[in-house]
């Protein structure tokens, strides 16, 4: 795939997680986030752990550098709840990781699971206090007839600590499951989407939210109709969409009313007649939505497609990506084993010019819209020496197999990549398989 | 590994598929695109593959519905289900109701070899059979349970009566009905019966859910459509003689409310 200095190959860099094929339930990778300025990566997991990896960037001045992600951090954010009233689990399982601007030294994120979100502060410490009047180095009490001077403590090093602490808990306002939390650019306000709702959020408040979409039909037999994601502009805080499960983005202006349930803008496209089928709706469902980070287009995924609005153009996207159309013709099958509800995340690289997105089989598509060029990657133990270059992968439709084709009847449909994401100023990129982390760069030429 | 239909048997009552069915049910049934007409055919031969790919369709019709029943009844106790694969099961399930009704009123010569045009599957009282009355609907809980969501579970009121299963010749209509069947028979079982071979001592979170679902298919619904407004048990609002399964006694009720405060 060429970029404007030439031809931009990915090179292997790092994988983290467990190497072998039995993966524990709570190892699976369910959220992946850069922060604002790349330097951390967070991901979240079944088990309702949080870690955090740190980027070292190793002979920065030398034109080819690698850069390193590390552990940073790791908690345990959310755990096993039980519902009492109506006898259910509430999965511990991160949906969502979303890091706030850095305002001072700690760096904070918020995360949620189906019902409560928390925003965690991260913190280093690497220094202590020493020489307490009152207290010895250990923590005994000095007797104060001892004492015959004051002195002032001084701080000392030490080994660098990372703390994680809860600093807001903003739980029970959501009856249904959350599926998205996006930060205002106001920094003071968030919003938190499940099916039916979306609430508005103070970040220093924690008892109460506004709710500021209701779809909730009055009789719920009326019910056809879920939200699927919601994301605020990156620059107007008075603007937010929201995607359905029958394939809309609606657009909503905070300004006009307290209750957003009347949209500003209705994104749709109208269903091409020869394509239609049984499974036309639920192919349709929005899995992803993402504005690109200039504000002026937004990306949605669905099942088979990754499509690109026009925020002043209602009635069709500017563009169309196939992800895995030869998918088309086996959506009876994938809806037997269900593959057919499973939601695809997208997301933009640093200046808007390339889209990304999972498959099958551990593989990730890019889609270059400048240059109308989309290539397949794969992620693999097998692909993975230090600074390998990936090779393009190409799945055979039909007719006759060419060598280092794959066939579709071939593809692992277990293996799939949900949850990409893109470093935002450089080149690099986080790709979730099951239950590891790969991360990739480009190769500086 | 899961690879796409290879020797996943088709689900339902054993009934194994032949290998690879749903993929040449897949490759057939192409949506409605306009089929290419080769000139040098006959008339007849076109109309010959018209009814191979109207048949076609109709054996993914009924494919669909039988999955789309099946994952609707499927559930984990103590799981709450995820609302938009609910919908989007549901939405699906009432087009392929919508097309059949439609079917059935339309054009004389479609090829409706597979569904009965008098089956029962189409009568206006058949729908009333599949209609299930929550304890929390019969109660006039507004925001409760819609009847006609499910209808693919029958009411209360018909668990006991056997006549309410009218003898089906369509396989469309045994798909429901096998559904119908499944879920009436869980709401015949005494609650001891069922509680007989279960060690309860590891799963005593899950008594209340394996215990309604026994009693009901009550909790079943609750899953699908969770409402905040929703009392979660009410075995006291018992509406007639198909409740009585579910009604639990008092001491029964308090034994297990203490294992969950406890626990």
């Amino acid at each position: 795939m060429a970029g404007p200095g030439g031809d931009m190959q990915w090179c292997f860099s790092q994988v983290k997680g467990a190497i072998d094929d039995d993966v524990a339930e709570a190892d699976i990778i369910s959220t992946v986030e850069f922060n604002h300025t790349g330097e951390l990566l967070a991901t979240g997991d079944k088990g309702g752990r949080v870690v955090i990896f740190q980027q070292e960037i190793e002979n920065k001045n030398q034109p080819q550098f690698r850069s390193e992600y590390n552990v940073y951090s790791t908690f345990q954010s959310h755990e096993p709840e039980f519902d009492y009233l109506k006898s259910l689990e509430i999965e511990e399982k991160i949906n969502k990781i979303r890091w706030l601007p850095q305002k001072n030294a700690a760096q904070f994120l918020l995360s949620t699971n189906d019902k409560t979100i928390k925003l965690w502060k991260i913190s280093e410490r690497d220094k202590r206090p020493e020489g307490y009047n009152l207290k010895e180095d250990d923590g005994r009490y000095k007797d104060p007839n001892s004492i015959t001077s004051l002195q002032v403590p001084v701080l000392i090093p030490m080994d660098l600590m990372v703390e994680a602490s809860p600093r807001r808990v903003f739980a029970n306002a959501h009856t249904y499951h959350i599926n998205s939390v996006s930060v205002n650019s106001d920094n003071e306000t968030y919003l938190s989407a499940d099916d039916l709702r979306i609430n508005l959020w103070h970040l220093e408040i924690t008892d109460r939210s506004f709710n500021i979409v209701d779809i909730k039909p009055a009789n719920m037999e009326e019910l056809t109709e879920v939200i699927t994601a919601a994301e605020f502009h990156p620059h107007q805080c008075n603007t937010f969409v929201y995607s359905s499960s029958k394939g809309t983005i609606r657009l909503c202006d905070m300004r006009a009313s307290a209750l957003c349930d009347k949209h500003s803008k209705l994104f749709e496209e109208p269903e091409n007649p020869s394509n239609r089928s049984f499974f036309s709706e639920i192919i349709s469902s929005i899995s992803d939505v993402k504005f690109s980070h200039n504000g002026r287009y937004m990306m949605t995924r669905d099942y088979l497609s990754v499509k690109i609005w026009d925020l002043n153009m209602e009635n069709r996207p500017v563009e169309t990506y196939q992800v895995h159309e030869y998918l088309r013709s086996k959506l009876c099958s994938l809806y037997e084993n269900d593959c057919i509800f499973d939601k695809f995340e997208c997301c933009w690289n640093g200046n808007d010019s390339v889209v990304m997105t999972g498959s099958y089989n551990n593989f990730f598509r890019m889609f270059d819209r400048g240059h109308r060029r989309d290539i397949t990657l794969e992620a693999s133990r097998e692909n993975s020496k230090p600074m390998q270059v990936l090779k393009p992968r190409k799945v055979c439709t039909g007719g006759k197999r060419k060598k280092d084709e794959i066939s579709v009847d071939s593809l692992d449909f277990n293996k799939k990549i949900l949850h990409t994401a893109w470093h935002p100023q450089d080149n690099i990129i986080a790709v979730a398989t099951t239950n590891n982390l790969y991360i990739f760069q480009d190769k500086v030429n | 590994m899961t690879r796409l239909s290879k020797d996943t048997s088709m689900l339902g009552r054993g009934v194994k598929r032949k290998r690879s069915c749903l993929e040449e049910l897949d490759a057939e049934v192409l949506p409605d695109a306009p089929r290419k007409v080769d000139k040098k055919q006959d008339v007849d031969g076109d109309r010959d593959r018209g009814d191979r790919s109207d048949m076609s369709r109709l054996q993914q019709r009924q494919v669909v519905l039988s999955l789309c029943l099946k994952k609707l009844q499927d559930y984990q106790a103590g799981m709450e289900l995820s609302l938009r694969r609910s919908v989007l099961l549901v939405n699906t399930l009432r087009q392929i109701q919508d097309e059949m009704q439609s079917d059935r009123t339309g054009s004389p010569d479609l090829h409706l070899h597979s569904i009965n045009p008098d089956s029962c599957l189409l009568r206006d009282d058949f729908r009333e059979d599949l209609l299930v009355t929550c304890p929390g609907c019969a109660v006039g809980n507004a925001e409760g349970l819609s009847p006609s969501l499910f209808p693919e579970f029958p009411s209360q009121e018909a668990n006991g009566s056997s006549e309410q299963h009218k003898p089906l010749s369509s396989p469309s209509c045994s798909a429901v009905s096998d559904a119908t069947n499944a879920t009436g028979y869980l709401s015949d079982l005494a609650l001891d019966d069922i509680f007989e071979d279960i060690d309860t001592s590891m799963y005593e979170t899950s008594d209340l859910p394996s215990a309604c679902a026994a009693g009901s298919l009550w909790p079943i619904s609750v899953s699908l459509w969770p409402d905040e407004n929703m009392k979660p048990f009410c075995p006291t609002h018992a509406s007639g003689g198909g409740l009585q399964s579910c009604l639990m006694d008092l001491n029964e009720l308090d034994h297990i409310i203490e294992i969950l405060v406890k626990s």
